[in-house]
């Protein structure tokens, strides 16, 4: 597996690629590269570079990547290094960890004089004797230990958090599971946009490129859209209510907000924008010249309104959200018996123009009830829960590395004369200072056993 | 009412930091005591100001840069408070306030009224990835603060005359080990931010990720700082390189916060 023995083959390869200079430097790289993306626009269309850009200019961003830069291979490639250098690190480090697999359960003399801190005491008796209570002990104010016996003396070793070593492992696998999310993303998955109008349904999704994606089997269709404000105008709430249709049946209706999409079938759909498609209905008010009665009715687009009373009929033949920056218009077809067919404006805010105009009635736009169209983002991600586990393993890890620490006590009884000389060292890869208390509590716990161990003056021990 | 608060805490703030200041300046007991006392208070009172808010708003007060920039300071003198109790480093006030208080009066430059909740802020996120954020920029600004001290203290060190400020900083051991611990609590953070923001984003944008300037910003900062700790970690930075990164990196933070809100656009963009 490791290149670095296999001699013959790239050794200088390896090296360089389980390289943390090389991780320094890519990460650096990584982050300047990525600041362009958010100088330049990404994805937009070229009518809108070309307004901020040079044709040369814009011609060279679009070559080198630039306008789609998170996604230029030069940008996935560096990724893919990151990775594989990630990959490299981690082998090459994780035999150093290995062996803390297999404790040395017992220290050497030279190792007794750096393991830190340490504490000593003697105490009556032999060290046999002392061993039951000490590994109680032990165990109840540390970690059970296990023992290895060379008579006469007897060495006991425990440990604590031996997992927080590979806490930088889980982390280094997070980064790859959630690049790994990612891609089976971007192959497996979609994102598209649909604008469906009230009343009606669709059963495919646009995607950026502007191709046509058909739902898988089934088709959905927008109820109702409402859109509330707050008094000052901003928005306060969207939503759409969908039913999904499979082959005809009715599956399920549900509304959509802002911050709850619908899934259906690996497919989610969000709210994400809305707009006015054309006019529902519209309340008039209508004045009769001659008698100076006046009625209110409602007049469905498109359908021919009689007017009460009279023989007269009409209907709104076309909408002008805005006619000539004089706000929202309509065009009316006005029929009376014998008589030929009008066709005139309505505007909604100026009625001084209906004042003007000839004829029997005069009509007044009241309300516009429009017909709205909600606008959909449709995604299909496979990776997303790829993406939260490696998520999920990257948390796991920090608490692992940052929050835990490995711990070792070593303990030696020797015997010396009718007593026995018990010494305990110990030792933390983090976190020193909280381990130090630790151990003083160990030491104590030792002390109080009811063994009556008598600490050796500090003067005696090592440094 | 928030603005009253809002605006006690200001002063307090400014005072607390006057005292750190001149203790810094004096070396007196006195001055260490009253700011750390002054602080503290301007805390408490901060404290109630956001509670204030968030009553009077009915959300998480964390949705324009008034707010933002105030939570910031809150944020830094709550992290500042607690590090102390375990580090008591009294010296550190006198550059960690000043960057509460520029926050601060920062904050009170925008506009301060509450407007109504854009709906897709309207999420229990809003608390959970604004908090871990800013706690995470927080101890982001301590680290900065302490590599400020520490190339202060090694430039004393090196020209051999032993200043004014020589005997009123800590060893440069402990600014060093006062850097390291505040990036490895500080940098959790800022991924569990990130995190947080892309479990959010899966549920209001459909995307956990779309490379948004305020998005790419974070990373920006994430790769800064997993550069850092490789380096501190493995390949033995120390004291004087560390100091400078942790200065870059907090540079990059700010931008990341504020340079994105105000010069580029993107989904962030609320207020």
């Amino acid at each position: 597996m490791s290149r670095n023995e296999d001699k013959g083959l790239f050794p200088s390869l390896w090296d360089s690629l389980s390289s943390l200079r090389l991780t320094i430097a890519l990460l650096i790289i990584l982050s300047v590269a990525s600041i362009f993306g958010t100088v330049i626009p990404q994805n937009a269309s070229p009518e809108e570079y070309l307004q901020v850009y040079k044709i040369t200019t814009y011609k060279i961003l679009r070559i080198l990547g630039f306008l789609d830069m998170y996604h230029a291979g030069w940008f996935i490639l560096l990724l893919a290094l990151l990775c594989l250098n990630l990959i490299a690190c981690s082998l090459k480090r994780f035999r150093t960890t290995l062996r803390f697999f297999t404790p040395e359960l017992r220290l050497d003399d030279g190792q007794w004089k750096t393991y830190s801190p340490g504490q000593k005491f003697t105490q009556n008796g032999l060290p046999a004797q002392m061993l039951p209570g000490i590994r109680e002990t032990l165990s109840r104010s540390f970690s059970p230990p296990r023992v290895v016996e060379a008579s006469p003396a007897f060495h006991l070793f425990a440990e604590k958090g031996m997992f927080s070593r590979l806490g930088v492992y889980f982390i280094h696998l997070s980064v790859l599971v959630i690049l790994g999310g990612s891609l089976i993303g971007s192959f497996y998955g979609f994102r598209g946009n649909v604008n469906i109008i009230e009343g009606q349904e669709a059963d495919q999704v646009i995607l950026r490129n502007g191709e046509h994606i058909h739902l898988p089997g089934f088709n959905v269709s927008l109820e109702k859209f409402s859109v509330s404000f707050y008094p000052t105008g901003a928005p306060k709430e969207f939503k759409s209510i969908l039913t999904i249709r499979e082959g005809g049946r009715k599956v399920l209706t549900e509304s959509i907000l802002v911050n709850h999409p619908l899934t259906y079938k690996g497919i989610s759909f969000y709210q994400s924008s809305y707009g006015i498609a054309g006019v529902e209905r519209v309340i008039l008010n209508i004045k009769d010249r001659e008698s100076g009665k006046e009625v209110s009715l409602s007049a469905m687009m498109g359908n021919l309104t009689e007017i009460p009373g009279a023989l007269s009929a009409f209907s709104l033949s076309h909408f002008l959200p805005d006619f000539q920056g004089m706000g929202p218009a309509f065009q009316v077809i006005f029929s009376e018996p014998n008589q030929p067919q009008q066709k005139f404006l309505i505007l909604q805010n100026h009625p001084e123009f209906e004042e003007k105009r000839p004829g029997r009635y005069r009509f007044m736009i009241k309300e516009i009830e429009p017909r709205y169209y909600s606008g959909l983002q449709v995604t299909k991600d496979p990776g997303v829960w790829v993406v939260w586990a490696g998520c999920f393993i990257m948390i796991a890890g920090f608490y692992m590395t940052f929050l835990m620490s490995h711990r070792r006590v070593w303990i030696r009884l020797t015997e010396k004369g009718a007593e026995t000389f018990i010494e305990i060292a110990g030792s933390s890869h983090r976190d020193r200072t909280g381990f130090e208390k630790e151990f003083q509590k160990i030491g104590q716990a030792l002390n109080d056993s009811p063994m009556g161990l008598k600490e050796v003056k500090e003067s005696e021990g090592h440094s | 009412m928030n603005i009253i608060f809002f605006m006690a805490a200001l002063i307090i703030y400014l005072l607390g930091t006057a005292a750190s200041l001149a203790y810094l300046v004096s070396l007196r007991r006195l001055f260490a005591k009253l700011g750390k006392f002054t602080l503290t208070a301007g805390f408490a009172v901060h404290s109630a100001a956001l509670v204030v808010r968030y009553l009077e708003a009915g959300y998480t007060p964390i949705t324009n840069l008034h707010e933002s920039l105030s939570f910031f300071a809150w944020s830094i003198v709550g992290v500042y408070l607690v590090i102390n109790v375990k580090y008591q480093v009294e010296v550190l006030a006198a550059f960690v306030s000043p960057v509460a208080a520029v926050l601060i009066i920062l904050a009170s430059l925008f506009p301060k009224e509450i407007l109504p909740l854009a709906p897709v802020l309207e999420s229990y996120w809003l608390p959970i990835h604004v908090t871990l954020a800013f706690f995470g920029n927080a101890m982001f600004t301590l680290a900065f603060a302490a590599g400020v001290m520490y190339l202060i203290q090694e430039r004393q060190i090196k020209s051999k005359k032993i200043g004014a400020f020589y005997h009123r900083l800590p060893a440069l051991k402990i600014l060093d080990d006062l850097n390291y611990r505040c990036l490895t609590f500080g940098f959790p953070l800022l991924t569990l931010g990130i995190i947080s923001g892309s479990v959010w984003a899966e549920s209001a944008w459909g995307a956990y990720w779309s490379w948004d300037p305020k998005e790419t910003w974070s990373l920006i900062t994430w790769f800064l700082y997993a550069a850092l700790l490789h380096g501190r970690l493995t390949v033995g930075w120390r004291g004087r390189r560390a100091a400078i990164f942790a200065i870059v990196g907090f540079a990059v933070l700010v931008f990341t916060f504020l340079g994105v809100n105000l010069l580029l656009t993107g989904l962030h963009a609320y207020n």
